[in-house]
């Protein structure tokens, strides 16, 4: 019954919230727009290389500006909307779109954002109750590491170094958090930042030794700082969760055992860690693989129909990808012995 | 460099255990290939919605049955993922058509001006099967995790009724749900880091961020994905308890 009121709680106070965003048009300095009615004014197909016909149409856009100066006063631009929308957008009457230069630059999107986070966060909270919130705590902390990380990135200190101080810090709070401060947990935070600097180094080596070879970096390319400087720390990151998630469970699943048979050998234990480690690890890496592989999609399906052969792409645009799922993949499987290793030597030598 | 890297995977894969660990390699090269047919399906013009969630189901197929074998475990955790995929598929239809994440943002530009743009292929239904496609990897992994454990919860104590079983299985999901959110967290915030880079040379501000296409989509993966895994949890406890218990009094 408690539970239940204190959901309520939670819906009404994401409503308000909701009920806010949906109307802070005030605080923005750019002039938005709430379309009231869209008109066709002309139609018109081009082709591409490949023949393929594509439907373009100019529409001509009417609605009132809601903040600002001219707040309340009638605005009416033109906009070129195409059917497959690769850098277009559909507007629909009731959208609200920001206007810059008598141009729509953009939906205001920050409703639907916030409208997203308040379903996980209802749902966590429903699921997981004061776990789930803890998690969100975790994960909100973490962010927020990463965000003054790369704030001390822009004052010229080193991102690599800074990533993996902040892959210790990530590992003391998550694992701190998540599983109150004890031997298991610190055995896991010892095994996650072994790991992650092992992998720092065999990784960096391979990529000095290969010189990159087979890596583009095309989606890097936008960034005014040389791509190989940011490629090793967001590899990093990337496998920073896998790794500790795997260590925490390697570390508490052993700790259970001594804690059940204090006499047991140190043979029996790297035996069961090793059973372990064999069901973390399919499910784990088929994880990251999905996350990580989907990413190319867009790109891959737009190279296709530009009449990019398939291997063409899969070497150039995707390599990035695939590197990011192995160092990930990589980091979890290293991490099974590493923590075994060390959990072994920390809950056993301590004698608990 | 790739190779090298790959080459490294599958050594350690096997180090760990041969068996086991070929099968997972094995797994990773179909999954790989249903990835590029199913990408392909869609470069060419098949419904791309339909053909990811029929790519979901196979992927799913192969995780559970191919890796963890055929048995009660994995049939429930199938159906589970099943009843969350549907469930699923309504909702980012819903917010993608809503929150227009469609096709390339400003980031990108420059990496797609070599393409044409008239492409005729409706970049939403798009956006919606990469979405769907990313999270099935951590939903069935946490659908097996559960329905595993339930099972031997049940195995150790076959007096349990349904109410208690569906219980302990909310408890493990707790347990999953911090480390998994933790795991995608930090696989998205690594693609985050080249982005947030962006915006801060391109001075961005807070509110332009969270308005930018990009972002949004970014965002939206994440959080779908976690949906994802909150919404398993629920679920494959309740199917597994009510098979299991069904079994039983056959």
């Amino acid at each position: 019954m408690k539970k239940r009121l204190k959901v309520l709680l939670l819906i009404m106070i994401t409503g308000i919230l909701l009920v806010f965003v949906y109307h802070n048009d005030r605080f923005y300095s750019e002039e938005i727009m709430k379309i009231k009615k869209i008109e066709t004014i002309e139609k018109d197909t081009s082709t591409n290389s490949l023949g393929l016909k594509e439907e373009y149409q100019t529409k001509k856009i009417i609605g009132y500006i809601t903040n600002g100066e001219k707040k309340g006063k009638k605005e009416e631009v033109l906009y070129e909307e195409s059917y497959s929308s690769v850098v277009t957008e559909k507007y629909q009457v009731g959208d609200k779109v920001f206007i810059k230069d008598n141009e729509i630059d953009g939906l205001k999107r920050d409703f639907y954002i916030t409208l997203l986070i308040s379903i996980f966060i209802l749902l966590i909270y429903i699921v997981g109750e004061y776990k789930g919130l803890l998690s969100l705590v975790s994960v909100i902390l973490n962010i927020m590491i990463f965000y003054i990380g790369l704030f001390l990135y822009f004052k010229g200190i080193n991102l690599l170094l800074l990533c993996i101080t902040e892959s210790i810090l990530f590992s003391i709070l998550s694992l701190g958090i998540s599983n109150g401060w004890n031997k298991k947990t610190q055995s896991a935070i010892v095994s996650s930042i072994t790991t992650i600097i092992m992998i720092a180094m065999v990784v960096g080596v391979i990529a000095k030794t290969t010189h990159y070879s087979g890596i583009y970096f095309n989606e890097l390319q936008f960034l005014t700082v040389p791509p190989e400087d940011v490629l090793l720390p967001e590899l990093l990151i990337g496998c920073m969760g896998a790794v500790m998630d795997v260590a925490i469970t390697i570390s508490s699943a052993l700790s259970e055992l001594i804690e059940k048979n204090k006499k047991i050998s140190k043979e029996k234990l790297q035996e069961s860690s090793k059973e372990i480690g064999k069901d973390i690890m399919s499910t784990m890496t088929n994880v990251l693989f999905f996350t990580y592989l989907c990413a190319g999609l867009p790109l891959f399906v737009l190279a296709i129909r530009n009449g990019y052969s398939m291997t063409q792409y899969l070497t150039t645009n995707y390599s990035l990808e695939i590197t990011r799922f192995l160092v990930g993949s990589i980091g979890i499987i290293a991490t099974i012995p590493i923590s075994t290793i060390i959990s072994i030597h920390l809950l056993k030598g301590e004698k608990i | 460099m790739n190779l090298i890297l790959g080459i490294i995977l599958f050594l350690l894969m096997i180090s760990i255990d041969k068996k086991r660990g070929l099968k997972l390699f094995m797994s990773l090269v179909l999954n790989f290939l249903i990835l590029i047919i199913l990408f392909s399906l869609i470069a060419v013009g098949i419904n791309p919605i339909i053909c990811s969630i029929l790519a979901c189901l196979a992927v799913s197929y192969i995780i559970l049955f191919m890796v963890n074998g055929d048995n009660v475990k994995t049939r429930t955790s199938f159906v589970s993922v099943i009843v969350v995929l549907m469930i699923l598929t309504i909702l980012i239809f819903m917010m993608t058509n809503l929150s227009r994440i469609a096709g390339f943002g400003y980031e990108s530009l420059e990496e797609i001006n070599m393409f044409s743009y008239d492409v005729r292929i409706d970049f939403t239904e798009i956006a919606i099967s990469l979405i769907l496609i990313s999270l099935i990897g951590a939903t069935v992994d946490a659908s097996i995790a559960i329905s595993s454990a339930l099972f031997e919860v049940h195995k150790n104590n076959k007096h349990l009724s349904k109410k208690e079983l569906f219980q302990s299985g909310m408890n493990i999901g707790k347990d999953i749900l911090c480390t998994t959110s933790n795991t995608l967290l930090f696989a998205f915030l690594g693609d985050f880091m080249t982005l947030v880079i962006w915006y801060y040379m391109s001075k961005y501000s807070f509110l332009d961020i969270i308005n930018s296409k990009t972002f949004v989509e970014e965002l939206m993966k994440i959080l779908f994905s976690a949906i994802g895994c909150v919404l398993i949890i629920p679920i494959t406890s309740y199917v597994t308890s009510t098979s299991l218990l069904k079994e039983n009094s056959k």
